[in-house]
């Protein structure tokens, strides 16, 4: 229990003191209990106050400081700082906001400003009774680092670390790294194949020794939290015959770089798996690729006239994938283009609902149309159409930047323009509790300003499992996500923050209503002289207090909102 | 004390640090008024706040409580808004068995902006209080 | 020669707009020391003056503050605002030697609290560059409410030296004497955020802009609709009165060889279709139609946003703008193409927002020697290895971060800048160790 309280209440320049009488509030709780130092100071954030604080800690020996001025989103760790300054732990502060909800809020009543400011103040110094040094919880973190998926992202990842002089462990389902973009040939805006970049990429991975490249791995199962996670692997036997290996890893963090799928479209989708002249854009990528002649062949059959059917398994208006897939429309006209510049006579008809060929990539829509090729417009309640008719595929469809005049073409060759979906096997993230959005993709912590990160603290989300990405867009986001689980540990050691929940497991007796109630798994039973009791985590705890009100004993507390606080906090109020 | 104080309802709320509280900050900022009998107590997530604090509130003569609670935007996870919901409940029947009446609870999502919306809340509740408080007082 | 302060960091990040500030952090965190240095008086860059951000619809001063403090208090992070890089030499791999100037504040930043005291002693009122010019401000000022630093600045140019702000200041921070700092730093990598101009709609007389007062641009509408918005409500400008037939005119300045800019801004649509949507939540009984090319609402998010809009009534025109006269209420007519039905049609709306693009700011070029810094035929900064390291820049130990680049939203500006310190640290990690 504090006893030597010292009070600020700032006039904020007359943003306080326009409403509020400080003086009248200063005179009203100079003789709380506890209170040794009450002060009015024009701005309490100025550098003079705050020399004048650190003084006031020593000469008047404070055990705890108040002050009363604006949001303490805007000064509470002003104030902290002040307070360590003057050698006191910083949780021993308490902040009461007068200008946002007293002076500013009720500037047209100046007498109710003022009695709720009092009140304010009251609360403050009551909680300040009870607020107790608090120490962050410091452990050792493992400085190994586990990337899950070789593909360009995870392959980024893992090189960006090892440059870094980080331990690496690079986990690949597959026998060879690379991924999807290893697949591709000539890969937009740089015309590089897409197996040369992955290659050159290996081959620099390669060089380092702090690298261990495990392919033909699974990860089962997953325990522990930030600073000290543990992988169970599954690996497939290097040699026929061997059984199947288990490999048990420690980390500190994790990036989960996973991919996506190509989207397969349903029997019948736009005709597709009813004639071996409807393909996909991955095959026929593969298929542009490969040709050598001068002309472009498929199955035999020469091919001139091609229609591109855009935003197939994307922009769905029926069915689940809502969202666009981003690289689709600048992927198949850099087709188209090298088509044309690759084989003679070719002639591309584009049906799209709309080109998204976003930044610069717009120079490729300009240069296909250029070249002439063909640019019609559907909308998403008239698709087009596709038959066969003998040998012919025939196309047709309303566009509708002729006036939804309707159009009939026959072509040799429909390569659908598919997007991309989540991997099915989602395995890892439901393993490691990765929160996944509306489109099943895995979900940031923040859309805007923390892409990479996850509600798991230690583990960050890379390249396209997180959402469609072109291959710059991915390489971004995996240095990114490097950047972040390597600064989480490379100082060895982690701190967390000390407001966690507090359980007193005299009165425990296990109910598990506690542990269902947290959303961090930070809640454990263990056994305590005989008796089976709730335990919490602190590395993982974050202190949201979810787990207190369920308690049927009420002996769960949230340190720095316990009930305790919290009541002398409203009597003092009321 | 002033007039407003005798007038006007006195209203407990408990704001969230990351969302409500920014809202009801910036009710201040644009001097969006509210009776000043309305006080703000913080916590990190509105599903960790205790029905025996709430009861404790009405039983030092607060008028009415109120949860700004987080909602789906809630940092802790989507499970807030049940949780939080169950909270209410178990209070309301506590409150039933202390005959206090339900309606003296009440809670509402508020994004870290809807400072309207927290106003406009603060008012109608007051407007509420106040007609029973009456009423009772009749 | 001025006498050159000479001091030394681990890195030195140009430009603390949003990707410049989260390269920086992560140095920091990573235990570099990092100087920040800022042209402008405030860290935050352009997000810190957007009103809400898409698909989110999160309050942009709200997500930005916190991010803008972090970097400011940062133990491992010096910030110079109102300061330029005038000139980087390599001098081996690890020695990057950078010119830097120090403008003067005329305010000492630890003493002023913000008291705006010496705005309203301040008899000049001057444009503020800060609302895009819809409101005045004064030539002492803070220069917006959420800056960080948050303290006062004397606007020089447009003072008249009459120490009215002098002695109306409470804690004696106004200091006339100030003069130029000039520094000589010694930094062992470079990241270069130095982000984006918006296009200029002047450069496109057939839509008046500058000419019809209810002509605004998107910016300018950005500020409208922000919490620390200098009306308090939404207004045009020409006669103060609430507009209820709003158009976007998509596409200004971008998509558009005619102002030497082919390229798409990436990032126009979708803010349209935010202030679409937070203008429909202001003004229910407002009619608001975007005009557009072809929208693109590809990133996570996005196209579910462009479907909400659509759905709460924004009407979707797809057609090119070609003039807007004035009619003499103050309202505007609006000639486009109709692209759905190949017919010349007009409209007419009491206000038109021109949804501005992105250009290059090639200011960085300029800093190093020769040629040997970059620029792609935009004056983007050129990327060496778009596709394997798209933060590389033709010089070694020089990376870039965010709008630098090309055009990006804030989202990819930030694993832009991920990219890039990642980088700066793994070549700071290279030459630690020689």
């Amino acid at each position: 229990m504090k006893e030597r309280l010292g009070v600020y209440i700032c006039h904020c320049g007359g943003n306080i003191s326009d409403y509020v009488d400080v003086e009248k509030v200063r005179a009203a709780i100079e003789h709380e209990k506890g209170v040794v130092l009450a002060k009015t100071t024009m701005f309490a954030c100025s550098d003079t106050n705050q020399t004048d604080m650190v003084q006031d800690i020593h000469e008047h020996n404070l055990d705890g400081v108040i002050v009363a001025s604006c949001s303490p989103k805007l000064h509470l760790t002003t104030f902290r700082n002040v307070t360590e300054r003057g050698d006191l732990n910083k949780y021993t502060y308490v902040h009461a906001n007068i200008r946002e909800q007293a002076s500013w809020a009720h500037s047209d009543d100046k007498l109710g400003a003022t009695e709720k400011a009092i009140r304010l103040v009251k609360a403050a110094i009551a909680k300040s009774r009870y607020a107790d040094p608090l120490f962050p919880n410091q452990f050792e973190a493992e400085k190994n680092i586990a990337v899950i998926g070789g593909g360009i992202a995870g392959m980024k990842a893992a090189l960006s670390l090892a440059e870094k002089k980080s331990n690496v462990i690079l986990i690949e389902k597959e026998n060879r790294l690379g991924g999807h973009t290893a697949e591709w040939g000539s890969l937009f805006m740089t015309d590089e194949k897409g197996f040369e970049l992955t290659a050159r990429i290996e081959n620099d991975l390669r060089k380092y020794n702090n690298v261990t490249i495990l392919t033909g791995a699974e990860v089962i199962d997953t325990k522990g939290s930030i600073g000290n996670f543990e992988l169970k692997i599954r690996r497939r036997p290097q040699n026929d015959g061997d059984p199947m290996e288990i490999v048990e890893l420690h980390v500190g963090s994790i990036v989960v770089a996973t991919g996506y799928d190509h989207y397969l479209p349903k029997q019948g989708e736009y005709g597709f798996g009813t004639s071996e002249t409807i393909i996909t854009l991955p095959e026929f990528k593969q298929q542009v690729d490969k040709a050598t002649g001068k002309s472009l062949e498929f199955k035999g059959k020469k091919i001139n006239n091609i229609a591109y059917i855009y935003c197939v398994g994307s922009r769905q208006n029926e069915g689940e994938n809502t969202y666009c897939s981003r690289f689709c429309c600048t992927s198949a006209i850099h087709t188209a283009i090298e088509v044309k510049k690759k084989f003679k006579g070719m002639q591309n008809i584009h049906l799209t609902r709309g080109i998204r060929t976003y930044g610069k990539q717009e120079l490729l829509y300009a240069e296909s149309l250029q070249m002439g090729d063909l640019y019609l417009q559907f909308d998403e309640n008239n698709l087009p159409e596709i038959r066969s008719e003998g040998k012919k595929t025939v196309v047709t469809v309303k566009d509708i930047l002729s006036a939804r005049k309707e159009m009939e073409m026959e072509v040799d060759l429909v390569v659908l323009v598919t997007g991309m979906v989540p991997r099915p096997d989602q395995s890892i993230g439901t393993m490691l509790k990765l929160p996944k959005g509306r489109d099943r993709f895995f979900n940031e912590i923040h859309m805007k300003l923390r892409p990479v990160e996850t509600v798991i603290d230690g583990v960050t989300i890379a390249g396209t499992c997180q959402g469609p990405k072109n291959i710059s867009e991915s390489v971004n986001s995996a240095l990114s996500a490097a950047t972040k689980s390597f600064s989480y540990i490379s100082k060895g050691t982690l701190e967390t923050e000390p407001i966690i929940a507090e359980i007193d497991q005299d009165a425990c007796s296990w109910c598990d209503k506690c542990s269902n109630a947290c959303p961090f798994d930070a809640i454990d039973q263990i056994e305590m002289g005989g008796r089976t009791v709730a335990s919490v985590n602190p590395m993982v705890c974050k202190g949201c207090g979810m787990c207190a009100p369920v308690c049927p004993v009420d002996a769960i507390n949230l340190i720095g909102y316990t009930s305790e606080e919290m009541m002398s906090m409203i009597d003092a109020l009321a | 004390m002033s007039d407003s104080f005798k007038k006007n309802a006195k209203i407990l709320v408990f704001s969230t640090e990351k969302i409500s509280d920014p809202a009801i900050d910036m009710a201040g900022l644009l001097k969006l008024h509210y009776p000043p009998t309305v006080y703000t107590i913080t916590v990190p997530c509105s599903s960790g706040i205790k029905p025996s604090w709430i009861i404790h509130a009405y039983e030092k003569g607060f008028d009415g409580v109120f949860i700004a609670a987080d909602g789906t935007d809630c940092i802790f996870g989507e499970s807030c808004t049940e949780k939080t919901g169950n909270i209410v409940a178990i209070t309301h029947e506590k409150m039933k068995e202390k005959e206090i009446d339900p309606a003296r609870l009440r809670m509402a999502a508020l994004c870290s902006v809807c400072s309207e919306a927290f106003v406009k809340q603060m008012r109608s509740f007051n407007d509420y209080l106040i007609k029973t408080i009456h009423s009772n007082n009749n | 020669m001025e006498e050159r302060k000479i001091i030394k960091y681990d890195a030195l990040v140009i430009g603390a707009g949003i990707a410049g500030g989260e390269a920086a952090i992560n140095l920091a965190n990573t235990g570099y020391k990092v100087l920040l240095v800022e042209k402008d008086h405030s860290l935050g860059g352009k997000m810190i003056l957007l009103s809400k951000v898409f698909p989110t619809l999160d309050c942009a001063a709200c997500i930005t503050t916190p991010k803008v403090s972090e970097i400011a208090r940062h133990k491992n992070i010096t910030v110079f605002t109102e300061s330029e890089v005038t000139h980087i030499a390599k001098k081996s791999d690890n020695d990057f030697v950078a010119q830097i100037s120090k403008k003067p504040r005329y305010v000492r930043v630890e003493g002023c609290t913000a008291c705006q005291l010496c705005e309203k002693a301040c008899p000049v009122s001057v444009r503020d560059e800060y609302q895009f010019g819809l409101i005045g401000r004064k030539a002492a000022f803070i220069p917006f409410s959420i800056a960080n630093p948050k303290a006062a600045v004397i606007d020089i140019e447009n003072c008249t030296l009459c120490g009215a702000c002098e002695k109306a200041c409470p804690t004696h921070c106004i200091d006339f004497t100030m003069e130029t700092e000039y520094y000589e730093l010694h930094a062992k990598t470079v990241i270069l955020a130095t982000g984006f101009n918006l296009f200029d709609p002047l450069e496109i007389p057939r839509f008046g802009y500058g000419q019809y007062k209810n002509v605004i641009t998107s910016m300018q509408m950005e500020r409208e609709i922000a919490p620390t918005r200098p009306y308090n409500t939404i207004l045009r400008p020409g006669d103060g009165k609430v507009p209820d037939r709003i158009a976007y005119v998509l596409c200004t300045g971008s998509r558009d060889n005619t102002v030497g800019n082919p390229i798409c801004s990436q990032i126009c649509c979708m803010y349209s279709m935010k202030q679409a949507q937070l203008l429909m939540g202001a003004l229910p009984m407002a009619d608001i139609t975007i005009y557009y090319i072809n929208i693109r609402s590809f990133g996570k998010g996005f196209e579910e946003f462009y479907q909400q809009a659509k759905g709460m009534g924004v009407n979707f025109v797809k057609g090119k703008i070609g003039k807007i006269t004035e009619k003499e209420n103050g309202n505007l007519i609006l000639r486009y193409e109709d692209i759905a039905e190949g017919v010349v049609k007009e409209a007419e709306h009491d206000m038109v927002v021109l949804s501005v693009g992105v250009k290059s700011n090639p200011s960085a070029g300029k800093i190093f020697d020769g040629n040997s810094l970059k620029l792609d035929p935009l004056q983007f900064i050129a990327q060496k290895d778009l596709l394997g390291s798209p933060a590389k820049t033709s010089i070694d130990g020089v990376f870039v971060a965010g709008t630098a680049s090309g055009p990006m939203d804030i989202p990819d500006s930030i694993l832009s800048a991920g990219s890039a310190s990642s980088e700066a640290i793994s070549y700071l990690t290279r030459y630690q160790s020689v």
